[in-house]
């Protein structure tokens, strides 16, 4: 009896592990054999081998480190706008019983779940000089921006992207908020702290793992963001706004370098992961 | 109180952009370069035109993606996320398991994925982006173990008692106890298929483009076409937005992976 029921538990993974072994395992050792051979889809049966040439001219190209650049910078901004934003929404629905919280928990969730490239083309026109109801709006009230300038892009697809998830780290954050007990808070409140007081040394602190679990989800989904340059700027102005999905696209799909796409996919494993331990190791610490 | 304004404020600024398609939607050339003009005329001419184009083959290759993904999804994510909540196989492993499969860029696993289905002749097909979409499964796996966590562990042992194996238990006790929970995840896990673009644009042609694929076919300039994709744009994401209203309960409890007690 004790046997059967061990095996079973095990059996029950063996779906959920072919299948990703297949869909994830498999690509992946073929891209790594792949990163290695000059590998082009216009000649597919003369690939040769040829080391470490794609990674290096990979490293020596001024367009990748420019996307690893561009991505990083996205990232930043969006999820430091995403969280501060988020977490005051949170705090708001939280502490004081607003009038109807209960739909304004769900109507602000909507965006969440909205395709990514309608919401990229949606901001794309409203956003546009001639016809965009926003510009229009602005410049009545003598306010000119160019959105999608060599200088504002990339920091416009940012705020796209705080538009469409900033709801997310509010859900996180407002259930973490609420799963906190309550003798702490009350402590401090006979103590005779209040509001922001109360939020920095108690709120925060006990937030911890649920914060960089929020932020690190975040930035591994901004790390692949890819829609909304499709939909507005393909990259451009110039490579103002080329992610580094996108530019892995560009140079798989347009160029049809795949040996070297290859390698640059696993460039950015390695920078994610890199990213995730460093998170990792600060998580551990605090707690 | 000033709590209340702010979070109008908030929904205003959510809101708005899927009110001001929508209205766009209702009008025609002229009205959408007046933009700040409310006193167009509606029309249903961008509708008309966009039905008749092929978005709605699209839509319906969505569907089918989406449905035959998320079956899967369920059938081997079910079995897994029992195994995670009610036996602790690998104890917090299961939420590494999640993190491995979203530290994966798109871009690493497509283009494998294209050159195969490529020497097998399935680019013409639904196949590939129906595997390519199976990545999800991690996620909705997680999404399910939540729901597992809140079925008591009595109900499996009585079960076996009355003489089922571990298998049929699960089959006819726990899986209708996680019914709801089921068709959250299904639906999220319908979702995340739905809503991508990436790895559809990429490994499907003409005839099996999804929706998605299509309404990124909009992206052109020109002052008439911004109705017709303004439609586009309210069938695609009609399902997200019900999705939210109507699932918020099972969100939270979905979402946190069971993580968060409460």
């Amino acid at each position: 009896m004790k046997s059967k029921r061990i095996a079973f538990k095990y059996q029950a993974l063996i779906p959920l592990i072919v299948i990703l072994g297949a869909i994830i395992i498999f690509p992946l050792i073929y891209s790594f054999i792949a990163s290695f051979k000059d590998l082009q889809f216009t000649q597919m049966g003369q690939a040769k081998f040829i080391g470490l040439d794609n990674y290096r001219s990979i490293l020596s190209s001024k367009s990748f480190w420019k996307a690893m650049q561009n991505t990083l910078v996205f990232v930043l901004i969006a999820v430091s706008l995403e969280f501060i934003i988020g977490f005051y929404l949170a705090h708001l629905l939280y502490n004081k019983a607003a009038l109807f919280r209960g739909f304004f928990k769900t109507s602000l969730l909507i965006p969440m779940f909205t395709t990514p490239i309608a919401i990229g083309l949606c901001f794309r026109f409203m956003l546009h000089p001639q016809l965009g109801i926003i510009s229009k709006i602005l410049l009545s009230i003598g306010i000119n921006v160019d959105w999608f300038s060599p200088k504002m892009a990339l920091f416009s697809i940012a705020l796209i992207d705080v538009w469409q998830w900033t709801p997310f780290m509010f859900l996180l954050l407002l259930a973490g908020m609420e799963s906190l007990p309550e003798e702490p808070f009350e402590a401090a409140k006979i103590d005779g702290a209040g509001g922001w007081k109360l939020v920095r040394y108690i709120t925060l602190p006990m937030m911890r793992p649920i914060i960089l679990a929020a932020l690190m989800i975040r930035m591994l989904d901004g790390y692949k963001v890819y829609e909304y340059i499709y939909a507005i700027t393909r990259g451009g102005p110039g490579e103002a706004t080329e992610s580094i999905q996108y530019h892995i696209y560009r140079v798989a799909f347009t160029y049809f370098r795949i040996g070297e796409a290859s390698a640059m996919s696993y460039m950015l494993i390695i920078a994610i992961s890199l990213m995730v331990i460093v998170l990792f190791y600060i998580l551990r610490k605090g707690a | 109180m000033l709590v209340f304004i702010i979070l109008s404020v908030a929904l205003l600024i959510v809101l708005f952009p899927y009110f001001w398609t929508l209205l766009s939607s209702f009008k025609d050339a002229a009205a959408i370069n007046h933009p700040l003009d409310f006193n167009f005329k509606p029309t249903l001419d961008n509708w008309e035109a966009v039905i008749k184009s092929d978005i709605i083959r699209c839509l319906l290759n969505s569907i089918i993606v989406g449905v035959v993904v998320v079956l899967i999804s369920l059938a081997a994510g079910s079995y897994a996320a029992y195994s995670f909540s009610h036996f602790n196989v690998g104890g917090s492993s299961a939420k590494f398991l999640v993190l491995l499969a979203q530290m994966l860029p798109p871009a690493t696993l497509v283009i494998p994925l294209f050159l195969i289905m490529y020497k097998l002749k399935m680019i013409g097909t639904l196949f590939p982006v129906i595997i390519a979409h199976l990545t999800i499964l991690p996620l909705v796996t997680w999404f399910m173990i939540g729901f597992f966590d809140e079925v008591p562990k009595e109900l499996e042992e009585q079960a076996m008692v009355d003489g089922c194996t571990e298998g049929q238990a699960f089959i006819k006790v726990i899986i209708p106890a996680v019914l709801p929970g089921l068709g959250a995840a299904g639906l999220f896990g319908f979702i995340l298929s739905w809503n991508d673009l990436f790895y559809a644009l990429l490994l499907t042609t003409g005839k099996c483009n999804t929706l998605p694929v299509a309404v990124a076919g909009y992206w052109t300039f020109r002052g008439v076409e911004m109705g017709q994709m303004s439609a586009a744009i309210i069938l695609a994401i009609i399902p997200g937005t019900i999705f939210t209203l109507f699932i918020q309960r099972f969100l939270l409890r979905g979402m946190t992976g069971g993580a968060i007690k409460g």
